[in-house]
């Protein structure tokens, strides 16, 4: 397993009591945070919800940097979340408009990161199930990049943003009712690594 | 491969078969009943010439029971299979009125099918299928045949030879063979559609039947692959998959199973469709998060920007005769039908009546385009003319209708609908939404894309 598959099972592991869905466990949660590469499959196993990680001490090996880059994530997204970061904003139907609230999430969340210059985001844009899947992944795009844009805006350097669609293809909720609609449009934000520069 | 080259192989055979098959069939050939008179030449013809005239008058077919003769277990499965799928593809083509063997139970009949002829008219017969079965060697041979019941005229004789697992595909030629002679149309019982399947939260491309019969997987890649599109020639599929990371659109070649991007650059390449020659590919893609259409040569380079909206404007489809792309655009504030020229001028709205109509699908001929349509907080399946604008919706009620993809001959409908509950490919008449037949059971499906006219 490569080091961002490692870094997002226990990212995963970590994010997942916090932020799932209140109702159903998310169904990928593995596959959600994998952005950048094909080596977890979809059939990973979920990470439990009781089985997260201690952040495992570096040992002198070739796993030192890994282990240590998997471990700081953890705590880097834990900790921004303690101070207030928000990591879904969401969105009305069929929308990819900013309400006045999530732009008040979303500058909280740019004066984090700004707070913060080294760490690299990667912006995931969801929908509901209603209407096509072709469509909706076009909605995911334009939603991931409107939070994109304004965090942007606020002076996040653009370079350490990324968007990824998954359209409706990865809901946190799976019912069929606007409580789970609602929390399935959104973008959802989560630090995945460190900028070179 | 096998019985195409039986199929033309056969041809000849049909001349030499002609009337004489008839006295071939029996053993003591009785002579012509009095009643009879010699048929004009233009006999099946005139079956056709009736049908063009009222659609909706049927051709009234009988189909006593093949003859079988030679088969052991396995032979014997295959041969029910073909007399099974000959009659399902010839009963849902919809241009048949069909006397099974079980309505055929009461009638007289001698097994002479001279001296029976009359009594199957007197039925309500025009045409008769004969089959005749047996087991050679391992492989199943197939002999049918028409006879137009006035004449008592052999019209059209073939004979197909094959091993069991190609019984199905015997079924399909022949039903299709039948079909062009007697309606002078092309069937679609040869036709694929691809699809995607979704088992155990993996999404993948599957070909099958489309009848639903022998579904097959075509992709592997264990992620989310969607959005399947045949190409022109029909050799391979272009779809769209997650499984490098972001969503990009891949390749696949039916005969070899290989696989290949074609367009992945940048975080979102979505929703192929092919040009008529193939020589292009329409397709959305994301310029710094706003999706525009754009379209790229086989390969996926030479790309070309073919809208510029500030909205969303995605799932461009290409229309059969080329010249023309249908395409959703958010533009006037909710998803809608809009057609524009290759290069992407002309841009004009299509559909004006709901909030939401996306997924357009062409008709064969150009002239339609069927689409989903959201109707009273419903999705439907709505189908408009491209000149006059006129729109008809053929699906009703609940079961969220959705993916519409017309037929090889234009006169059928495959969609999605959840209907069942889950995702399943529903097959219905394009005019009208009758006869509704459900084609894929296992695991969730949708999308799917009927392979074009051959």
């Amino acid at each position: 397993m490569n080091r961002k598959a490692l870094t997002c099972l226990i990212l995963a592991a970590a994010m997942f009591p916090l932020y799932g869905c209140p109702k159903k466990k998310p169904q990928t949660p593995v596959q959600d945070l994998n952005v950048d590469t094909t080596t977890v499959q979809p059939t990973a196993p979920a990470a439990p919800a009781t089985d997260v990680p201690e952040p495992v001490a570096p040992k002198v090996d070739d796993q030192i940097e890994d282990r240590l880059l998997s471990a700081d994530l953890q705590v880097v997204n834990d900790e921004l979340r303690r101070r207030g970061f928000a990591p879904d904003v969401y969105f009305q139907y069929d929308e990819a408009t900013l309400s006045d609230e999530t732009r008040d999430h979303l500058s909280r969340n740019a004066d984090l990161l700004k707070g913060a210059p080294q760490l690299v985001l990667i912006i995931e844009g969801h929908a509901d199930e209603r209407g096509t899947n072709e469509y909706n992944l076009a909605l995911g795009e334009r939603r991931a990049n409107a939070a994109k844009d304004y965090l942007a805006s606020l002076g996040v350097a653009d370079g350490r943003l990324r968007t990824l669609s998954y359209g409706e293809e990865r809901p946190v909720c799976t019912e069929s009712e606007e409580s789970c609609w609602a929390q399935n449009r959104r973008a959802h934000m989560v630090v995945t690594g460190r900028s070179n520069g | 491969m096998t019985t195409r080259r039986f199929a033309a192989f056969s041809l000849p055979l049909l001349v030499l078969l002609g009337s004489a098959l008839i006295r071939a069939q029996s053993p003591t050939p009785p002579p012509p009943p009095a009643a009879a008179t010699p048929a004009p030449p233009s006999q099946p013809s005139e079956v056709t010439l009736e049908l063009s005239r009222n659609q909706k008058a049927k051709i009234r077919l009988a189909i006593p029971k093949y003859a079988a003769a030679g088969f052991s277990g396995a032979g014997s499965a295959a041969g029910t299979e073909l007399e099974t799928t000959v009659r399902r593809d010839l009963d849902f083509s919809g241009y048949f009125e069909i006397q099974g063997p079980e309505q055929l139970a009461a009638l007289n009949v001698s097994g002479d099918l001279l001296r029976d002829r009359d009594v199957y008219r007197s039925a309500g017969n025009d045409v008769l299928l004969a089959g005749d079965l047996r087991e050679e060697q391992g492989k199943v041979v197939f002999e049918g045949r028409l006879f137009d019941l006035k004449s008592g005229q052999s019209i059209l004789a073939k004979r197909y030879r094959g091993s069991f697992a190609t019984a199905r595909r015997i079924g399909h030629t022949f039903a299709d063979e039948v079909i062009r002679y007697l309606t002078g149309g092309a069937g679609f019982a040869l036709s694929e559609i691809a699809y995607v399947s979704e088992r155990g939260k993996i999404k993948e491309i599957w070909l099958m039947d489309y009848d639903g019969g022998n579904p097959r997987p075509l992709t592997g890649h264990r992620s989310t692959s969607m959005s399947p599109a045949w190409d022109h020639a029909g050799d391979g599929v272009a779809y769209t998959s997650f499984v490098n990371g972001p969503p990009g659109v891949y390749f696949a070649e039916v005969a070899s199973g290989k696989k290949r991007p074609l367009i992945t650059s940048g975080s979102l390449n979505i929703s192929p469709s092919y040009a008529p020659d193939g020589g292009r590919i329409a397709f959305s893609r994301s310029v710094g998060g706003n999706i525009e259409i754009f379209s790229s040569d086989a390969g996926g380079g030479n790309l070309r920007r073919l809208t510029q909206s500030a909205a969303i404007d995605t799932n461009p489809a290409w229309s059969p005769k080329g010249g023309t792309i249908a395409f959703t655009s958010s533009r006037a504030g909710n998803p809608q039908i809009y057609l524009m020229d290759e290069e992407g001028a002309s841009q004009r709205r299509l559909t004006f009546e709901g909030s939401y109509n996306d997924g357009a699908s062409w008709s064969p001929d150009g002239s339609e385009v069927a689409y989903a349509t959201r109707r009273d907080g419903r999705f439907q399946i709505a189908v408009t003319n491209i000149v006059s604008q006129e729109t008809r919706v053929i699906t009703a009620g609940p079961g969220e209708n959705e993916s519409p993809t017309f037929s090889p001959d234009g006169r059928k409908i495959a969609f999605t609908s959840r209907r069942s509950g889950t995702k399943q490919i529903y097959v219905m008449d394009a005019a009208d939404g009758a006869n509704v037949r459900q084609v894929t059971t296992a695991g969730s499906n949708d999308m799917a894309d009927w392979s074009r006219p051959k």
